[in-house]
């Protein structure tokens, strides 16, 4: 396997985000796998911002902090990063050539590009046509760039090795696989309140919702977003909101709300590092305990938390299967990394369940809490019988009730309905083991991609991916660390979560814990050596 | 039906009608979602004072801007009741309640107004005891639009004004398309119940305008009943 590394550093708004992507799409058309993770802080204009593009002929899901070639916007980016190759405009007559052609300074990005290509000795043409479908009518002044770009580089050259594909693969980021996801589900309604890093969300699907007849909808605040949503839930809607740990916070008691009147809900929560506004354009796994457990009160939930683009497609739509079907909350933990990264993918996989609304024509006598041995209630809308959502304890008709035996009833219903949701979780692949060693990494949702690709440099060791994090797939985790010489648990966070709940749920205490909290993700080198040296 | 939490929710219970019994403070965006779900049902919110105008203060402002088709009855005791008796933005100045044993100081919300200003189109103020009641509550509920009535409907166990209101309130006559005469009479009662309080009752504004799923073709009929068959290859082409 061959990797190379690409760093496009900048001022926010001087147009790294897009040149990493307009290299990237160049590069997966001709068979390569690309992994590009952005690194911007929150603000619009100025600061210092870059992109880490890894470039392979094999399947690579991660970035590194050494690269092999710069593109040095400004000063700034020479001061913070360094690589074997550097572009600036210290060694090319960028301001000159922008200047000969008339054009604006957005187009200096491409020039950088241009130069990068020359010094990869790669035709042009495979620039270009990235540039055509990236640019739109701004295409033409940026290959014109690109071309005196290319033209003026001369320093040392180095053959790029070949992509040993000659299929075309998918560059798709998390927050584009979470949003076909749920296209893939049928959605009708997403709800949002911006904030990132789940934004990227809202964008796609506001985009994407006259071609796919939904609304994509923005509201006052997230508290009136998950009210709405629940709203037109009940009415029969397949719905979804988007949001990050503070709107999440916001929306908290309505969770609640959810669990007991048993409306169908999917939230996408999208991690960034806390607590409070903390670092909000970085990144973070340390919401995992409060998706867990956010609302008052004890009812069912389920907490899918995909590692990839690819598991966030088909979680989404496994997200709406179970909540229409159990009338569930389920919460999409994802994190900036997942989000904000662009993925190479062969393909996208094939749905594991089918999308239905399981809206039942309701017989006569209808009871909208019916009282079941699964714990499931069938769901029907209103128009089609009388159904009552209600946030009091009640009876089978949802009529507001306060005796003992009618509560214990009702609690005891929503706890079938969880085992029946425990039953069927196992069916859903909750973990996955990737290798077959005596030791274990355990972790979950965005470090998969580092552990992915620092894993076949570590002899010995396993790594357990959990998926599920509520119901929580107890017996399927026990079994593997029972049998797991060392166990160290890899977690974007300061405690270690995911070791609680394990504790908790099967009586596994795991002491070893390699634990980044800088707002940073892993990288495969972090995974290799930190693991060393916990484990002595 | 729509409802919060207070005593106007009783009503959940004694109305055998589809509905969410919600939170405190969350009817407006229940509601707007139900209707956005499916647009072909009525929809109607009932909220106390505390409910709407405190916990729920910001959904209000909205809801008015929002203009969705539904009718919004608003009981107005002006104190919490259900939670034995304190104060809410339209509480009377001086008002005596557990939470507030030396009186009630601070001035009172202008809901009315403030649902004029941001764009309600259907406005009025009824008295639980008017039995005109039910008629402006069909007007409102036929109104296509956001319809707000205030119902004025004394706490007769923690502050019974009923004697008060029905001797100091009386009936608009005005034109009720004119936002300006609306918002007058909308500043008339600062919810003080002193001797030279007058009460103006009735419909002070009505207006026709688009409605918030006018603008959203995608929300269309029943969304429950719309078949999507998206064609994932096509949508996945744009990426490669």
């Amino acid at each position: 396997m061959s990797v190379l590394n690409v760093t496009i550093a900048g001022a926010a708004g001087s147009g790294i985000a897009k040149a990493a992507i307009v290299l990237s799409k160049a590069l997966i058309r001709k068979g390569y796998y690309v992994f590009n993770y952005r690194d911007y802080g929150s603000l619009i204009r100025g600061g210092h911002n870059f992109n880490s593009i890894s470039i392979s002929d094999k399947p690579v899901f991660s970035h590194s902090d050494s690269a092999d070639f710069l593109i040095a916007m400004d000063k700034q980016s020479l001061e913070n990063h360094s690589a074997e190759t550097v572009f600036s405009h210290n060694n090319l007559p960028v301001a000159e050539i922008i200047k000969q052609l008339g054009a604006p300074a957005m187009v200096t990005n491409s020039v950088f590009l241009g130069a990068l290509f020359s010094a990869l000795k790669l035709p042009l043409d495979w620039l270009n046509s990235s540039m055509d479908s990236e640019f739109g009518k701004h295409a033409d002044i940026n290959k014109q760039a690109a071309a005196r770009g290319y033209e003026a580089y001369s320093a040392s050259k180095k053959e790029i090795f070949p992509s040993n594909s000659k299929a075309k693969h998918m560059f798709v980021s998390g927050s584009e696989a979470f949003g076909l996801g749920a296209i893939a589900a049928g959605i009708d309604l997403y709800i949002a309140y911006p904030m990132t890093p789940a934004t990227p969300v809202l964008h796609f699907l506001a985009a994407k919702q006259k071609e796919h007849d939904f609304a994509a909808i923005q509201l006052e605040n997230e508290i009136a977003v998950v009210n709405a949503a629940l709203g037109a839930s009940y009415a029969g809607a397949n719905t979804m909101v988007g949001t990050s740990g503070g709107g999440f916070a916001l929306m908290s008691e309505t969770l609640s709300l959810q669990g007991i009147s048993e409306i169908p809900l999917v939230v996408y929560l999208a991690q960034r590092t806390g607590p409070a506004t903390g670092v909000p354009t970085y990144t973070a796994q340390a919401d995992m305990k409060f998706a867990v457990n956010a609302g008052h009160g004890e009812f069912p939930r389920a907490v899918i938390a995909p590692g990839d683009p690819a598991e966030a497609f088909q979680r989404t739509v496994e997200a709406f299967y179970l909540s229409r079907k159990y009338g569930l909350l389920s919460i999409l933990l994802s994190d900036k990394h997942l989000s904000e990264s662009n993925f190479t993918l062969d393909k996208l996989p094939a749905l594991s369940v089918k999308p239905d609304r399981f809206i039942a024509k309701p017989s006569v006598g209808y009871k909208s809490y019916e009282i079941t041995k699964n714990g499931i209630s069938p769901r029907a809308v209103p128009g089609q019988a009388i159904v009552r959502g209600t946030s009091y304890e009640h009876d089978e008709l949802g009529h507001t009730i306060e005796d003992a035996p009618s509560t214990v009833k009702m609690v005891d219903k929503r706890k079938r309905k969880l085992e029946t949701l425990k039953l069927e979780i196992t069916k859903l692949n909750p973990i996955k083991l990737y290798g077959k060693s005596e030791n274990t990494i355990v972790s979950w949702g965005s470090t998969k991609g580092a552990i992915l690709d620092a894993l076949p440099h570590m002899a010995d060791w396993q790594f357990l991916q959990v998926c599920y994090l509520s119901p929580f797939p107890a017996e399927q985790v026990e079994n593997i660390l029972n049998t797991s010489s060392e166990t160290i648990l890899v977690e974007n966070s300061s405690t270690g979560q995911l070791t609680d709940i394990i504790a908790e749920q099967t009586g596994v205490r795991i002491t070893d814990k390699l634990l980044k909290y800088d707002a940073r993700p892993f990288m495969p080198q972090d995974i290799m050596k930190g693991v060393k040296k916990v484990i002595v | 039906m729509v409802t919060g939490i207070g005593c106007h929710a009783k009503l959940y219970d004694y109305i055998g009608t589809s509905g969410i019994y919600g939170l405190h403070g969350r009817v407006l965006p229940v509601s707007m979602g139900v209707k956005l779900g499916n647009k072909e049902l009525t929809v109607i919110g009932f909220g106390g004072d505390g409910d709407t105008f405190a916990e729920g203060s910001s959904h209000f402002l909205h809801a008015s801007r929002y203009n969705v088709d539904m009718t919004m009855l608003v009981h107005n005791n002006q104190l919490f009741a259900l939670t034995t008796g304190q104060a809410t933005p339209t509480s009377p100045k001086g008002f005596k309640g557990k939470s507030t044993p030396d009186g009630f100081f601070e001035r009172a919300l202008n809901p009315l107004g403030t649902a004029l200003i941001n764009g309600a189109s259907f406005v009025a103020r009824s008295y639980a005891l008017d039995p005109k009641l039910s008629e402006l509550i069909q007007q409102a509920i036929k109104h296509r639009g956001f319809s707000l009535i205030e119902i004025i409907q004394p706490c007769i166990t923690f502050d019974d004004t009923r004697e008060f209101v029905s001797s100091h309130s009386y009936q608009t006559k005005h034109d009720t398309t004119d936002l300006q005469a609306a918002l007058k009479l909308s500043q008339e009662w600062s919810y003080e119940l002193d001797a030279s309080t007058k009460i103006p009752m009735g419909l002070f504004y009505k207006q026709s305008r688009a409605v918030y799923t006018d603008n959203i073709p995608q929300l269309d009929g029943p969304l429950y009943k719309k078949k999507h068959t998206p064609n994932l290859i096509k949508i996945f082409d744009e990426f490669y």
